[in-house]
This record gives structure tokens, C-alpha cells and sequence, in this order.
């Protein structure tokens, strides 16, 4: 098993980025996807898309992200791909809606963000959880409901 | 460089970056310092040096449960006061846990697991992935057979659920088999062990769950 114990640069560093496109070239650089729900954790195992069992054990004060490079030598390179977030998108139909349906956000400890008029929550797990704590909001269709594309998310 | 290096088992971990964290969570009563209680020796004799924060609401009971005990160093057990709600420690600020654990690892630095303890708590309660790498939801059979299907975020998102008390399943007219069997329906891929921390049944499983998850054991 190999062993991580730091990220040494991210990919698109100039000279790192000229490194891994070398490599590239020889089908030598390899992808080591995290889900975005575990980027946060400084240790855990994993296997690679190539197939290699890593275990990742970094210092507190990092964390992974997407591009971040693990690996890099002669021959071969590891590189983090995060797994794409996706998030639920809620409408709510008025403002005294919207005033209930953001108390339940934050009563759920919910990770969100703000689209306009619409409450982004990060999905951890499936959509019908999270509709179902909303209860008569979503049922009543006093908020209304739809799936981000996570490329639109950005 | 990163290395490949054989890890072959727990002891050959010494020499990473720093020690791994763990989280135990659960409602009051379930049995955290009991399974800890459990823990430390199992550990202990698979050569894991080991540190132990404990959170308690307002006082720094478990940590001088632990520190009686006789199974562990008592500079090695440290006391948070959460002072309210258990689960504003763990997650929504967990810098008094984190700072705990940052003194422990000064203190002895050849540590290579530092096990968190929440304050009892209610079924929401998570752990922040800030605070601890992995993290395990303790909760019992006495406390009803109902607990997993009522899909509390704790049950559903850690990435250890363990079913306590196995031996009271008969006396508090619980079906253990049916109530495992929903555990496991509602987490979907993720373990669920049961124990029975007062005779140490199924203790050895939680161990090799922590070894393997953090500590990279075979």
C-alpha cells in the first residue's frame, strides 16, 4: 500500500503541469477520485482508478482538493479528482415560505448556499431525505424542488 | 516524496504525518465510555499508543471515569466542557476539541490515535470531518428498537453504527436480529456491528474497523 503523507503542489502549477503532461503522454499519471462529502478528511483508503490501494494521512493543516498532486516522479503521478457535489435546489412560494423553509435549513444543520431566489442545499444522500423534513412545505408545494446539474452549480 | 511503503499492520503507521482521529457519538446512556473502556485495552495490546478527549456538558465526569479506570495513562485523558448543546463541540465549533487534541499530540509524540468522545446527545448529532477523520454512533438496544428507522442523521451518516448492549435485547422485549437488519437497510453499504460492552462481545470487531479505517491494518 502506498503511503500519502502530504499533497506536493496542485496540478496546475507551471511546473508541475508540465511534468504531469509527460507523463500523460505515457499513460503514467493516475486518478485518485474522492467523493465531495470526503474531501474534509485527512485520513482514509482508497483505491486509485488504476487500481492501487492508497492510504492518505495528512497533517491537519491540509486538505485534499480537486487537482491537488500526490504522486510525482519519474514514472508515474497520482492526482485528486473531487467527485462532483450535488446540490437541491428549493424555491419557496412566498416570503413567509421562504421564512420557514430557511429555519429548517438551519435547524438541519443543512450545507447551503444562495442562487437568487433559491436556497442551494448540498445533497449528502437521497433526495427524498431531505424533501421529507420539510414536511407540509414540500408536500403543500408551498417550495418547490428540482436536481442542480453540479457543471451549472459553478 | 510520497513513498510506497508496506503496511503490514498497526504499529508499522508510527512515522505519519500526525495521530489519527476518531469520533464516538451517540445518545446519553448508550454506552460511549463503556465501549471505551473496551477499546483501550484491545488497542493497547495491538501496540496503538492512544490519547482520549472526553466532552462532557458541565462537568469532566467520563474523563475521571476513564482516568479511575486504570486502563490508560490518566495525562492521556483530557476533559471539554461543551457547556451547551454536545453537538456544537463536534461540529459546528469543534476548535475546544481540536485545540485538546493538539495538546495531546504535543505531550506525546509518538501518538497514533486520538479517540474524541461526545457529550451524550440526541440523533442529529454528526461529527465535523475538521475534528475527526472517521467517526462511530453509539447507540443501544434498550434505548428501542425503533432508533434506526427513525434515520436520525447519526445513525445515517457515520461511518461505524454500533448497536450497544446486545444482552438487554430479552429483557426490554427487542428482536436484536429484526433491529440489525434495519440498521443495516437503512445505511445501505455502510457497517454495523453490535456489542456488548460489559463482557466485551464484539469489541474486537470495533477495533478492527478503527485499525483498518485509520490506522491502514490489512
Amino acid at each position: 500500500m502506498r503511503l500519502i503523507d502530504r499533497i506536493l503542489g496542485r496540478r496546475d502549477d507551471t511546473e508541475i503541469a508540465h511534468r504531469l503532461h509527460h507523463l500523460e503522454h505515457h499513460h503514467a499519471v493516475d486518478i485518485l477520485t474522492i467523493p465531495s462529502g470526503d474531501v474534509a478528511r485527512r485520513r482514509l483508503r482508497a483505491t486509485t482508478l488504476g487500481g492501487e490501494e492508497v492510504a492518505v494521512a495528512l497533517p491537519r493543516d491540509q486538505t485534499l482538493f480537486d487537482g491537488a498532486v500526490l504522486v510525482l516522479d519519474e514514472a508515474h503521478a497520482l492526482v485528486v479528482r473531487v467527485g462532483e457535489q450535488h446540490w437541491l435546489r428549493l424555491v419557496a412560494r412566498d416570503k413567509a415560505d421562504a421564512l420557514e423553509l430557511g429555519y429548517h435549513a438551519g435547524n438541519l444543520h443543512w450545507r447551503v448556499r444562495f442562487d437568487g431566489e433559491a436556497l442551494l442545499v448540498a445533497l449528502d444522500g437521497p433526495v427524498d431525505d431531505y424533501l421529507v423534513r420539510l414536511g407540509a412545505l414540500a408536500t403543500e408545494g408551498r417550495v418547490s424542488h428540482s436536481i442542480v446539474d453540479p457543471v451549472q452549480a459553478h | 516524496m510520497n513513498q510506497i511503503r508496506t503496511i503490514e499492520a498497526v504499529p508499522s503507521s508510527k512515522g505519519t504525518a500526525t495521530a489519527a482521529r476518531i469520533g464516538i457519538g451517540g445518545p446519553v446512556g448508550s454506552g460511549k465510555t463503556a465501549l471505551i473502556e473496551r477499546l483501550i485495552p484491545v488497542l493497547a495490546g495491538r501496540g496503538v499508543d492512544l490519547a482520549v478527549v472526553t466532552n462532557d456538558l458541565v462537568t469532566k465526569e467520563d474523563a475521571e471515569r476513564l482516568r479511575r479506570s486504570g486502563l490508560i495513562d490518566p495525562e492521556r485523558v483530557s476533559a471539554v466542557e461543551a457547556g451547551a448543546c454536545p453537538h456544537t463541540v463536534i461540529r459546528e465549533d469543534p476548535t475546544l476539541n481540536i485545540a485538546a487534541g493538539d495538546v495531546l499530540e504535543s505531550r506525546f509524540p509518538g501518538l497514533e490515535l486520538l479517540i474524541l468522545e461526545s457529550g451524550g446527545d440526541n440523533l442529529a448529532s454528526t461529527f465535523s470531518l475538521d475534528l475527526v477523520d472517521w467517526w462511530m454512533f453509539v447507540i443501544d438496544v434498550a434505548g428501542g428498537d425503533d432508533i434506526p428507522r427513525k434515520r436520525g442523521p447519526g445513525v445515517l451518516r457515520c461511518d461505524l453504527l454500533v448497536v450497544n448492549k446486545t444482552d438487554l435485547a430479552p429483557h426490554v422485549g427487542v428482536d436484536l436480529d429484526s433491529m440489525l437488519f434495519e440498521a443495516r437497510s437503512v445505511r445501505g453499504d455502510k457497517p454495523v456491528l453490535a456489542t456488548n460492552a460489559r463482557s466485551g462481545q464484539g469489541v474486537e470487531a470495533v477495533v478492527d474497523a478503527i485499525c483498518r479505517a485509520v490506522l491502514f491494518a490489512p
